[in-house]
């Protein structure tokens, strides 16, 4: 996505002007025969359109109506979401529901107004307390082999199960048809939520649904960050030893523990291979980046500037580099640096950075930005995402209130930040949009902060 | 000479005897009257005596006809006639050679579109078989080519280069109208490697664009077949 935004002066109306041919030749050693077919496309690139048809009902249960909306709306919304597709609107859809590769027309949904590319449709019945789905994804322009996908699904009847059925079957569809990237739709956001003067750890799925507290601790817990293999969560915490990184495992439903050290801890981060958490401390008196493993031991400091460090991030690539807030040089910067404490590199010229987030793929960093800082400067806290290659910028965010906390999906093409329209701290809800910038929409409501996406 | 006498007879009485006055409806004081006489009613002829028995002769109306209730015939007892069974012949008929059609409508396999060459479908068959790999197909010929079963592949391939092609990096003077073409392999987890070029079109910044638009993909998804697929892939700039 913002690999085509930064090359849009030779984006679609260019390659439109190049005719491609391709040719592809299955030629497996000498065993194998030698099949080829050629293609050709004049017209650039384009999204994929994409038709979700209603599930048809196979089982006449009462209860089936409702957990099939549930699903349909649910599948739609992970389509669109997505952010790869041209979904097609519901109301543009043939009559028919076909429930089984039988009953599939595919001229019908091939054609105007429709005019899809992929149809994904199938059957749902519930029975027994059970809810099974088969779910299927067809290439309506490939009327001779037309089935991409098959997919069966038995869970408990019910509407969580319903709603994490549609995740799995949108993501197989994202999976296939994205050229090998995961879907986000089973993933989860955690996030701080704050209330009855305290802020507790929250978790929801993607989309904004199933919102349930974490933790239970009474106090102001910050900046939660889930390990690579969603199994702890790690946060910081006031305690009586002031701001202490705390450990959670999501497996055990309990806390963990974590060795404190003295100071300020703040900003946990975790490597990509989930072996060493990276935070900010002030033991050593002044706050600096520290990287410790995940209980806590063998804490050792990576960097030794005055000025205060803080909210370190692994390249989630490489976890070889870490991008960090410096206030070496007055006003907080963002920097990366290796993850040893060498080559050190500031990325931003000016204006008040913070709260970074590097993309999943290692090319870009998102973070929040003042670019004019100071009293009566124009503009405001937005989000802006550099490619950390070349130190070329966007702003995605523009005149909304004050943003901050961006973090990435797992796919590399959402990004969920906290977003206050009114300026206030209790005003802050959790936003996602794709990495351009656009499709932005509100997942919580108002006193949610602080966003961190999930591995996968 | 008679005729004349008679004619002269005739003519001679007309003038004899011929009247002198008034005629009817002419100017006169005492007109002819008429002179009617009222009765009270006309001596007509007794009526005759009729039979009254007679249908053409009576006066009173005949009666109505009785419509009499149709009446359901009971069905005969079937065992009233006994039916002599007949005789029938036992018909022989021919089995049927040809077997059942099938249920599905079973697709065309795709003809060959060149030569084949001293290949043998049975190798094929047993090959493509085993490496069905997304499990979906219920795949019993394969005797096709991967495009044309897994033409959303194809495509797949086609945009995520074509993305990935950034022709600024090509040399305009050099480059335009040319077309270079590369190949690559494509292993089983769908990422692409061992790009070269295999037409080169003249253009060292052509070819290098093409080769880093490959270069560039992390990867098309798994494959759905097969382990690994060889592509040749042309990129041809457009004059503007």
């Amino acid at each position: 996505m913002l690999s085509q935004n930064r090359t849009s002066p030779i984006g679609h109306t260019q390659v439109s002007r190049l005719a491609v041919f391709l040719l592809l030749l299955t030629s497996a050693a000498s065993l194998q025969a030698q099949d080829w077919f050629k293609t050709e496309t004049s017209s650039g690139v384009s999204s994929i359109r994409i038709a979700a048809a209603d599930f048809k009902p196979l089982s006449g249960d009462p209860q089936t109506a409702n957990l099939k909306k549930t699903f349909d709306t649910t599948l739609f919304n992970d389509l669109t979401n997505a952010g790869i597709f041209d979904i097609v609107a519901k109301s543009m859809l043939p009559q028919s529901t076909p429930g089984a590769p039988a009953e599939m027309n595919l001229q019908q949904w091939a054609v105007a107004p429709t005019s899809a590319a992929m149809v994904a449709f199938g059957g749902f019945s519930a029975q027994g307390g059970k809810v099974v789905v088969n779910g299927y994804l067809f290439d309506a322009k490939n009327l001779q082999y037309p089935q991409v996908l098959a997919k069966q699904y038995s869970v408990d009847a019910s509407e969580d199960a319903a709603r994490q059925v549609a995740h799995r079957f949108a993501d197989e569809i994202i999976f296939r048809l994205s050229g090998g990237s995961q879907g986000i739709a089973e993933t989860k956001i955690y996030y701080v939520k704050s209330g009855g003067g305290g802020k507790e750890i929250w978790a929801m799925d993607y989309d904004g649904a199933n919102q349930h507290p974490i933790t239970h601790l009474g106090t102001v817990s910050l900046s939660p960050r889930i390990s690579p293999d969603n199994s702890r969560l790690a946060f910081s915490s006031l305690g009586k030893e002031g701001f202490q990184i705390k450990m959670f495992s999501i497996v055990l439903n309990r806390e963990v523990s974590f060795s404190a050290g003295g100071g300020t801890n703040l900003s946990p981060a975790w490597d990509p291979n989930g072996k060493e958490i990276a935070f900010s401390s002030s033991r050593s008196g002044d706050p600096e980046i520290w990287i410790a493993d995940p209980s806590g031991s063998a804490a050792r400091r990576i960097t030794s500037f005055r000025g205060p460090d803080v909210s370190p991030v692994f390249n989630p690539r490489t976890g070889a580099q870490i991008a960090w807030i410096s206030g070496r040089t007055d006003l907080p910067q963002l920097y990366i640096m290796d993850s040893d404490g060498s080559a050190v590199q500031r990325m931003t010229d000016g204006g008040y950075a913070t709260s970074p987030s590097w993309s999943p793929n290692g090319q870009f960093l998102a973070f929040a930005w003042d670019r004019k800082y100071g009293p009566g400067a124009p503009g405001g806290q937005d989000i802006y995402v550099m490619e950390v290659a070349t130190k070329r910028w966007i702003q995605l965010t523009h005149d909304g209130g004050r943003c901050d906390f961006p973090s990435w999906s797992p796919d590399g093409r959402h990004i969920v930040y906290a977003n206050t329209s009114n300026g206030s701290a209790s005003g802050m809800k959790v936003w996602t949009m794709l990495a351009d910038g656009t499709q932005k929409r509100a997942l919580t409501g108002p006193g949610a902060d602080m966003p961190n996406w999930s591995w996968k | 000479m008679l005729h004349g006498l008679v004619v002269a007879v005739i003519l001679g009485w007309a003038f004899i005897f011929r009247t002198h006055g008034l005629n009817w409806g002419e100017q006169a004081s005492n007109a002819g009257a008429i002179q009617a006489t009222m009765v009270a009613s006309l001596p007509l002829p007794p009526t005759q005596r009729t039979l009254d028995t007679g249908v053409l002769t009576s006066e009173a109306p005949s009666p109505a006809p009785v419509i009499t209730k149709e009446k359901t015939i009971p069905p005969p007892d079937p065992k009233e006639l006994a039916i002599p069974e007949k005789f029938t012949k036992p018909v022989k008929t021919a089995e049927k050679a040809a077997p059942e059609p099938p249920k599905h409508i079973q697709p065309l396999p795709p003809q060959p579109n060149k030569a084949v060459t001293g290949e043998t479908a049975g190798i094929r068959v047993a090959q493509s078989t085993l490496q069905i790999k997304n499990g979906t197909a219920s795949v019993s010929v394969v005797d096709r080519t991967f495009g044309e079963r897994f033409a959303y592949y194809v495509n797949i391939v086609n945009s995520k280069v074509a993305q990935n092609w950034y022709t600024s990096e090509a040399d305009p003077t050099a480059s335009l109208g040319k077309s270079t073409t590369v190949v690559f392999d494509i292993n089983h987890d769908g990422v692409p490697s061992n790009v070269r070029v295999e037409t080169p079109s003249g253009s060292a910044s052509l070819d290098l664009s093409a080769v880093r638009a490959v270069q560039r993909v992390e990867g098309f998804g798994p494959l759905p077949q097969g382990d690994h697929i060889t592509v040749e892939y042309t990129f041809h700039l457009h004059p503007q």
